[in-house]
């Protein structure tokens, strides 16, 4: 029985010694790949008009509904569009256009209208020369309106037919603005 | 004549006494009954063998003066091997224990017997080295009442009558074991070859293991260290063509002066499987596992105990099941094949994938102050480290996007007695402190958030057997505090500092009785509290997987839940017994996750799931037959039904089982002086389609009934020095393509065609 008793002390030691460590607050982590902002930015071939498309969502998987503003677009022009990725949960915000820019060949933007009378085609191209799409083309043609599906696919299967089902990958964006062509 | 001379001259030879004899009789274990015609063979004794008569008395003469391994062998029993030192003609009696699919069993462990009423499944040793390479969930599902809830092939968690995660014990080797059980898609981190046998517990009174155990428990029970002074060992290698996965299994042990030892070490290399039509690709595995255990006796009375264990898995996720938002979703269901399917296998595990270690130590005293009463002191401290890898920007995908360590220290102690007019006592206490933190190298917000928690609980069991009634009855009280440092979900994140306190408590009592020889009938009750978990306080975030947002509630309350099982045993012939469990379990406050609707994100509209809490009703039947119609020929059958239902929102509960049913026929061959233990076996088993779901709550409807034929065959050779054992086991043979309601991975791909399995094992 001492022989149980020392045992029992013995242990006791060691489980007093590590419970009663204090826990140190965690480290909150820097969340880097979070993308809160997309901004579409169309402008005219003279730059004296300025169109935006903005999706916001600050809190990213959270409760709170993300903040979508649209500029309606003029009839019969040509934009040159381009996209804005940034992080604005941080402070300054960060600019996450530049990593996917970066990895050009594994990222891919598709940009699926339906409804509104406008064409849109993709202006660059990554280092294999396969479609990118951080600049684009957007012809609009008669007064209509619908609705624009931008989507960033992760690791798509390039090249591709242009279809999202046939590029596959990940999806790290999907948003849809509606469209008013005046 | 010439025999006899023969016999005589080598007597002369060998000098030596060699007119000793071996006698006795071989019998049940639990109740002592004869087992008629039971195979005895005295290893190295060549010739030496004999057989028992219809009373299971036997009689061996002839053998020389020496040290033997007597070998033991009765159709429906675990074989076994004891060590005999023949000095002088001895008389033993040798007891064999039953195993598996059809019991009501009394597993005995060591000194001590189970303490309860309860129903309990044995899947023993003989099954588990055959089937040692499949995933521990998967071994379990032969057992009635038991069904497995999968994320694709490299992971399954066990589903006990309806119920599983935070609701189903884990006992490792006495531990209860301490991971991110919490999750649907973490599967149980145990490696089944370190189990003698595995108990699946489905009646109410596991109190000991805490009030998770209402629901059921699985317990992984370690070897009985035996006498044996000489080293013993076997080496196990399975390979399965589908994935073309090895699995390689070695054990060695002794009993050594200074004490007795047991090592076990597993090795698993498994690539792609294969559906019928096509590769599911990213579906590796690998594992690396090591176990010791050691134990010895002090002065007759004390025995020390030790056992450390690794485990360390590396679990590719299906690449084609990595879909987010729902209109991919709905795309992926569509597909004919799943997107990212390779033309080519291959063993590599990219992201998405899983890796998690846990490693064990458990240190245990036990003082036998005598025969009947057992105070028993256990350390032991768990440390499981769970990586969640997923495909990421920027090189980042060789940081885990879920990184989690939880160490866990506990503390057990107990007294079992035996009081002079056979009332059984066990009292205990339990104390489980664990720390839980997230690495915060992941640049991602953690789906759970760092914790302390300190559980201490007490309980108490008494068990009477007297003529042919069996009466049992438990309490036990729980007390938790929870300290959460949990990161505030809006911007700027802050640390929010909570404290939860629980005070749960659980009865159990049991009553059963053996009308005759043939019929005995037993009914549980039990009623325990369960505090909620982590997960489901404080989740929050996208949990790799399915594409489900998941939010916790930290202002949830304990379940209530109360459980009746009635179970008969009925032996209707002599060649034929069936038993039935009929289950109903009723819980209060029952927490679940709750679709919600979808929630726009940047990353398109997401599935919102919220947990809520409802009251919900489990009922269910597991029916269990055995036909013996011929000595070597066996059928046996299964067949499994449950039905849940959510009282307070009016439907069905999310992932119940389907009704399914198992039938096997098993051929044992005659043994002879070389081959032992040679069986061909088929088994099929039907699951119907789940119609009981809620449409809104299931994006995809749940998949059609399907048939599934297995062939199993083995043989056991013996040589002079040790014996092998040739295994072949078909699973899916007729290739068949289905998919399977309670595979999470079942809106993306098929399951697994056909895999030929082939073991080759040594042991001696």
């Amino acid at each position: 029985m001492k022989f149980q008793l020392k045992s029992i002390l013995l242990l006791f030691i060691m489980i007093y010694g590590s419970s009663c460590e204090k826990k140190e607050d965690p480290i909150i982590p820097h969340e880097e790949e979070l993308i809160t902002t997309l901004k579409y930015t169309l402008t005219s071939a003279d730059s004296s008009v300025v169109k935006e498309f903005i999706f916001k969502d600050v809190d990213g998987d959270g409760g709170d509904e993300p903040v979508i503003t649209i500029d309606t677009l003029d009839a019969h022009i040509a934009y040159t569009g381009r996209i804005t990725l940034l992080n604005e949960s941080e402070s300054p915000a960060e600019d996450i256009t530049v990593e996917v820019e970066e990895e050009g060949a594994e990222h891919q933007l598709f940009f699926i209208s339906s409804g509104a009378d406008m064409e849109i085609t993709y202006l660059d191209v990554d280092e294999n020369g396969n479609s990118l799409g951080l600049e684009t083309l957007v012809l609009t043609d008669s007064i209509s309106e619908g609705t624009l599906n931008i989507v960033l696919r992760h690791q798509p299967k390039k090249p591709n037919d242009g279809s999202l089902s046939d590029a596959g990958g990940s999806t790290d964006i999907s948003v849809d603005f509606d469209v008013f062509i005046r | 004549m010439t025999i006899l001379l023969l016999n005589l001259m080598h007597l002369m030879a060998e000098g030596q006494v060699c007119n000793l004899t071996l006698s006795g009789k071989v019998v049940d274990a639990r109740d002592q009954s004869a087992l008629s015609y039971a195979a005895v063979m005295i290893a190295e004794a060549e010739g030496k063998s004999g057989v028992a008569d219809s009373l299971g008395h036997f009689r061996i003469s002839g053998i020389c003066k020496g040290k033997y391994h007597i070998e033991l062998r009765y159709v429906g029993y675990e074989p076994a091997s004891v060590f005999v030192d023949l000095n002088k003609s001895k008389s033993l009696t040798f007891e064999l224990i039953r195993h598996q699919e059809l019991l009501n069993e009394v597993a005995v462990h060591g000194e001590q017997e189970e303490m309860s009423s309860l129903v309990h499944n044995v899947v023993g040793k003989l099954k588990i080295n055959r089937e040692g390479n499949k995933n521990l969930a998967n071994i379990l599902e032969s057992v009635s009442g038991v069904s497995v809830l999968k994320t694709g092939t490299g992971i399954s968690k066990p589903i006990i009558q309806g119920v599983y995660g935070n609701r189903i014990a884990i006992v490792n080797n006495d531990l209860i074991q301490s991971a991110q059980l919490w999750g649907n898609d973490h599967a149980p981190e145990i490696d089944p070859f370190v189990a003698n046998h595995i108990s699946v517990i489905k009646g109410t009174a596991a109190i000991e293991y805490g009030t998770k155990a209402l629901g059921g428990a699985v317990l992984i029970d370690p070897y009985i260290m035996n006498n044996d002074p000489h080293l013993h060992g076997s080496v196990n290698y399975i390979f399965e063509s589908n994935g073309l996965g090895s699995t390689i299994n070695a054990k060695l042990e002794q009993a050594a002066n200074w004490a007795s030892w047991r090592v076990t070490g597993t090795l698993k290399y498994i690539g792609d499987r294969h559906a019928p039509d096509y590769f599911l690709t990213n579906t590796g595995q690998r594992e690396q596992n090591l176990a010791m255990q050691l134990e010895k006796r002090i002065k007759k009375k004390w025995i020390i105990k030790g056992y450390a264990s690794t485990f360390n898995s590396n679990t590719g996720i299906l690449l084609g099941g990595h879909v987010q938002n729902t209109t991919d979703l709905e795309e992926a269901i569509g597909r004919e094949i799943p997107f990212n399917t390779s033309d080519e296998f291959s063993y590599s595990i990219e992201p998405p994938r899983q890796e998690v270690s846990h490693h064990l130590l458990k240190l245990e005293t036990q003082y036998l102050s005598d025969a009947n009463k057992i105070f028993t002191i256990r350390y032991g401290g768990q440390i499981n480290n769970r990586n969640e890898y997923d495909i990421r920007r920027n090189n980042r995908s060789e940081i885990p996007a879920l990184s989690l360590t939880l160490v866990t220290n506990s503390i057990d102690v107990n007294y079992h007695t035996v009081t002079p007019n056979n009332n059984h006592f066990k009292f205990g206490g339990q104390w489980y402190y664990s720390n839980n933190t997230n690495n915060p190298e992941t640049g991602v917000f953690p789906l759970i958030p760092d914790y302390l928690s300190n559980k201490l609980g007490f309980f108490s069991i008494w068990k009477k057997e007297w003529d042919n009634w069996f009466v049992d009855a438990g309490a036990r009280y729980d007390y938790q505090s929870l300290e959460v440092w949990a990161i505030t979900k809006s911007f700027p994140r802050e640390i929010e500092n909570n404290l939860h306190q629980f005070n749960t408590f659980a009865l159990s009592g049991g009553v059963g009785n053996e009308l005759n020889k043939k019929l005995q009938l037993d009914l549980n009750l039990g009623y325990a509290q369960r505090a909620p978990e982590i997960n489901e306080l404080y989740s929050f975030g996208l949990h790799q997987g399915i594409s489900q947002i998941e939010e916790g509630d930290k202002n949830l309350h304990p379940e209530d839940a109360f459980k009746a099982v009635f179970h008969l045993s009925w032996k209707l012939s002599p060649k034929l017994s069936v038993e039935n469990s009929t289950y109903f379990h009723n819980i209060n406050n029952y927490i679940f996750l709750e679709p919600q609707g979808v929630r726009l994100t940047i990353r398109g509209a997401y599935i919102v799931a919220q947990y809520k809490q409802t009251d919900a009703q489990l009922a269910g039947n597991d029916l269990a037959f055995e036909y013996t119609p011929h000595k070597s020929l066996v059928f046996n059958g299964v067949y499994s039904l449950v039905r849940g239902y959510d009282r307070s929102n009016d439907q069905y509960l999310i992932y119940m089982p389907s009704d399914n049913i198992q039938v096997n026929s098993q051929y044992n061959f005659k043994p002879t002086k070389a081959f032992e233990n040679s069986f061909v076996k088929v088994t099929a088993r039907y699951v119907f389609k789940q119609t009981r779901y809620n449409a809104e709550q299931e994006i995809l409807e749940p998949p059609s009934d399907y048939f599934l034929l297995g062939l199993e065959a083995g043989i056991d050779i013996h040589r002079n020095k040790g014996h092998w054992v040739l295994g072949l086991r078909v699973e899916n043979a007729l290739n068949q393509t289905y998919r399977d309601y309670l595979n999470r991975m079942r809106y993306f791909s098929d399951e697994p065609g056909i895999n030929i399995n082939f073991q080759l094992q040594y042991s001696f």
